[in-house]
C-alpha cells in the first residue's frame, strides 16, 4: 500500500488540499484507483452531508464562471462548492494481516471487566453498545480489551471524542497500550502523519473527512455531542462507519434517547478507586453580577480562592461566560497574581493546563471547555452562577467529576455558588447520590 | 434568524424599518457586531486611523512621490481580533455570505460617491472565487465602477523605501474617471495600494481622490 492509498482509503478529501503531488493525485484519478466526487451534489454538502438550505449558500463564482453553492457548516476543514472536488480511493484493500500488541500492566475492577467483556460481546454480534459509567469510572482502560480484539482480527477501528483536549488525552494512552498499531490523532491543527492507521483518534469534526471506513465506532463522551441541535454529526458517526458496523457510546451522562434506544447497556457507577463520587455543596452568592461590576469578588467566593491558594491545592473555577471570565480576571489576579483564564480559542490554553497540574500556578477561571478531559490530581472546584442555563446537568456532573479521581486523593471541594437554586443543580445531586447508594437514578 | 458569524438564533427583527426601508439589514447577532470596534475620537485626515493630526504612515507617503495624491480618507474598524476572524473567514476560508456583515455600515458611510473599488488580478480572483471588496458592495447595494486593473506582481514583505520605490500596482483601463472619486478597500495596512490607485486615477484624470478602509490595521 502506498502513501496515497494510506492516506485515502476511507478518506473523503478535497482535490485541491492533499498533502502530495498533484500529478500523483491526476495519474490514479486517470486510471481509477482515486474516484472523484462532486462538492455539492443536489444542494447538499458531499463531505458533511449538510443540506440545510441555511448553510448552503450561494454565490457568483469567478473559478468557473456559474452560480455556485458552497457548505458553510464545514468551511473550516477548506470550503467544499459545486466546481471543487472530493476524492476517496476506490477500491479499498482489506487491511488484515497486521500484527498488532497490547501492553498494559493495569487490572480491570470487576465491574469494569464485566463492561468490557459485554462491549466485546456486542461487538462480536455487530450490535451497538451504551456503556454508562460515571466519572472516573476507568471507562477508557475497558474499552482496551475490545479495541485490541478488533485491531487483531483486521478491523478498522475509530475512537471519536468530542474535543481536542479529549482526544490529546488519550492519544498517548493509547499508543501506549498498542504500541505496534498505527495510530493517528485528527482534531483541527492536528500533524500530518504517515501510513495507513487502523486505528483513529478523531474529534467528531474530524469524522466528516472519513467515508465507509470503520468497522468499530466508539464514540466516547456521547452526551457531549449535541446530538438533536446538530444531526449533521450523528449524520457523520453513520457515514464515517461501514454499513452494518456497530457503534459503543460512552458517556457518564446518557441522554435519554441513548438509554432506551440501545438494548445493550452496561452500568459503572462507582469509581474505580472504590470511593464515592463527592457530592456538590450548594452556597449561595447573591447578586454576584453586581459585585463584580463594582470590582469586587463576593467574601464567600473569595475565601474559597484564598483558602485553596494558601493550601496549595489546585483549582478550577468554572463561570457562566466568556465576557465574565474577561471581566473579573483582573480581581482574581489581585486575590493571587498566579490565577489564569482559560477560553476555548485560548492559544495558551494546553500551557495553562500543565502549570497547573505541576503547581506552579494556584487555579484556573474557566468556561465550561475544560469541563471534560482534564485529570488534575487534588483538584477543587467551584462553579459561579451554578443556576445558569449554560450549566446543564451533564455539564455539572462532568465538573464535579473532575475532583477525587486519584486513589490517594478521592475527595475534594465540589462547591455550586449560585443565586437560587436550580431544577437542574437538584437532579444532579440527586443523581450523584443515587450513583453513590450504588443503584440507577430513579 | 440565525447569526451569519455566530449561528445562534436571534428572534426575526421585523420592524418599520425592515419593513419599509431598502436598507441592508444583514442577519448578525449584536454580541457578534459588538466585537467589532469601531474607530472613534481624532483620527488621521488621510487614512482614518485613530491619531492626533496626520499619522506617521501618512507623514510619510507626503514626503515621497505620492505626496498630495489622496487628498483625505476615512475608515470604519480597527483590526481587532473579531476583525482578524473575520477576515480569515471571509478571505481565507472563502465564506462568501459573510460580505453581508458590514452591508448597513458600508451603505450610511459611503452612500453618494463616485466608488472605485480596489480589483484583484485574474489570477488571485480565480483562486479567492470572488472579488471580495465588490461583494462587500454588492451586499451593501452600493453602485460603483471598475477603471483599475491589477498587475500580476506580488506584493510581500517589504521595507518603507521598498514600498515608495515599488513599481506601481495597478493601469488604468482607460475609461474616462469622475473629477472626485473614492478608492475603497476592506483592509488598509501600509497604505501603499491606496496610494498606487490613487495615483493612477489621478493620472487618468481625477482631481480628487478620497481613500475608504473598513478596516484600518
Ligand atoms: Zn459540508
Ligand atoms: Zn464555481
Ligand atoms: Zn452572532
Ligand atoms: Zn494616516
Amino acid at each position: 500500500m502506498d502513501e496515497i492509498e494510506a492516506f485515502l482509503t476511507g478518506r473523503i478529501w478535497l482535490r485541491d488540499h492533499t498533502p502530495f503531488q498533484k500529478e500523483d493525485i491526476d495519474t490514479r484519478i486517470n486510471d481509477g484507483r482515486i474516484r472523484t466526487i462532486p462538492g455539492i451534489t443536489g444542494r447538499q454538502c458531499a463531505r458533511c452531508r449538510e443540506k440545510d438550505p441555511r448553510l448552503i449558500a450561494e454565490f457568483a463564482c469567478s473559478r468557473c464562471g456559474k452560480n455556485c453553492f458552497y457548505c458553510r457548516h464545514c468551511l473550516n476543514m477548506g470550503r467544499v462548492s459545486s466546481c471543487t472536488e472530493l476524492i476517496t480511493w476506490a477500491n479499498p484493500s482489506s487491511s488484515g494481516g497486521h500484527l498488532h500488541s497490547f501492553v498494559w500492566n493495569g487490572t480491570l475492577t470487576a465491574a469494569q471487566q464485566k463492561a468490557s467483556d459485554e462491549l466485546l460481546a456486542s461487538f462480536h454480534k455487530k450490535e451497538d453498545h451504551l456503556i454508562y459509567a460515571v466519572c472516573g469510572a476507568g471507562k477508557t482502560e475497558l474499552l482496551f480489551p475490545p479495541i485490541f480484539d478488533a485491531l487483531a482480527t483486521g478491523k478498522r477501528v475509530c475512537l471519536a471524542a468530542p474535543r481536542t483536549d479529549v482526544v490529546l488525552e488519550l492519544a498517548p494512552r493509547l499508543k501506549a497500550a498498542f504500541p505496534d498499531t498505527v495510530i493517528h490523532a485528527l482534531y483541527g491543527g492536528a500533524p500530518k502523519e504517515a501510513g495507513f492507521a487502523q486505528l483513529i483518534l478523531a474529534t467528531t469534526h474530524q469524522l466528516y473527512r472519513f467515508e465507509d471506513a470503520f468497522d468499530v465506532m466508539i464514540v466516547d463522551e456521547a452526551d457531549a455531542f449535541p446530538y438533536t441541535a446538530d444531526k449533521t454529526l450523528q449524520r457523520a458517526v453513520q457515514k464515517a462507519k461501514k454499513q452494518g458496523a456497530p457503534v459503543a457510546y460512552v458517556t457518564a451522562t446518557p441522554s435519554r434517547k441513548l438509554l432506551r434506544s440501545i438494548k445493550n447497556q452496561s452500568h459503572i457507577f462507582r469509581r474505580y478507586h472504590g470511593h464515592p463520587l463527592p457530592e456538590p455543596v450548594y452556597r449561595p452568592l447573591w447578586n454576584y453580577r453586581k459585585a463584580f461590576r463594582k470590582g469586587r469578588v463576593p467574601p464567600k467566593l473569595k475565601s474559597w480562592v484564598e483558602d485553596n491558594a494558601a493550601r496549595g491545592r489546585p483549582f478550577l473555577l468554572f463561570l457562566p461566560t466568556v465576557e465574565l471570565i474577561d471581566e473579573t480576571i483582573p480581581y482574581f489576579q489581585a486575590i493571587h497574581p498566579g490565577i489564569r483564564a482559560v477560553h476555548a480559542e485560548d492559544p495558551d490554553r494546553k500551557e495553562n493546563v500543565l502549570k497547573l497540574r505541576r503547581g506552579e500556578i494556584p487555579g484556573l477561571v474557566t468556561s465550561t471547555i475544560l469541563e471534560r478531559g482534564i485529570t488534575i490530581r487534588n483538584v477543587q472546584v467551584a462553579v459561579v452562577g451554578a443556576d445558569e442555563a449554560i450549566f446543564t446537568p451533564s455539564a455539572l456532573i462532568q465538573i464535579a467529576g473532575r475532583v477525587g479521581r486519584a486513589a490517594d486523593c478521592p475527595a475534594g471541594d465540589v462547591v455550586l455558588f449560585h443565586n437560587g437554586i436550580s431544577r437542574r443543580m437538584d437532579e444532579v445531586r440527586h443523581l450523584i447520590r443515587s450513583y453513590n447508594k450504588g443503584g440507577a437514578p430513579s | 434568524m440565525n447569526c451569519l458569524i455566530c449561528d445562534a438564533v436571534t428572534p426575526e427583527p421585523v420592524s418599520w424599518r425592515t419593513l419599509f426601508c431598502r436598507d441592508p439589514t444583514p442577519d448578525v447577532c449584536g454580541r457578534c457586531m459588538g466585537k467589532f470596534e469601531r474607530i472613534t475620537g481624532p483620527v488621521c485626515p488621510h487614512c482614518g486611523k485613530a491619531s492626533d493630526g496626520l499619522c506617521g504612515d501618512c507623514a510619510m507617503w507626503e514626503t515621497s512621490g505620492y505626496a498630495g495624491v489622496v487628498s483625505g480618507g476615512r475608515s470604519l474598524y480597527t483590526y481587532n481580533e473579531a476583525m482578524r476572524q473575520f477576515l480569515h473567514r471571509y478571505k481565507f476560508l472563502q465564506d462568501a455570505a459573510l460580505a453581508e456583515v458590514f452591508s448597513a455600515e458600508l451603505r450610511k458611510a459611503l452612500k453618494g460617491e463616485a466608488i472605485v473599488p480596489i480589483p484583484m488580478n485574474d489570477k488571485r480572483l480565480r483562486e479567492r472565487t470572488f472579488p471580495q471588496v465588490d461583494r462587500l458592495l454588492d451586499a451593501a447595494r452600493l453602485p460603483y465602477r471598475h477603471y483599475l486593473t491589477k498587475r500580476d506582481s506580488v506584493q510581500g514583505k517589504k521595507t518603507r523605501e521598498e514600498r515608495i520605490a515599488a513599481p506601481v500596482l495597478f493601469t488604468w483601463n482607460g475609461e474616462p474617471v469622475p473629477a472626485r472619486v473614492t478608492v475603497v478597500d476592506d483592509l488598509y495596512t501600509t497604505g501603499a495600494t491606496m496610494r498606487h490607485a490613487a495615483h493612477v486615477l489621478r493620472e487618468a484624470g481625477a482631481e480628487e481622490v478620497r481613500v475608504f478602509a473598513l478596516i484600518r490595521g
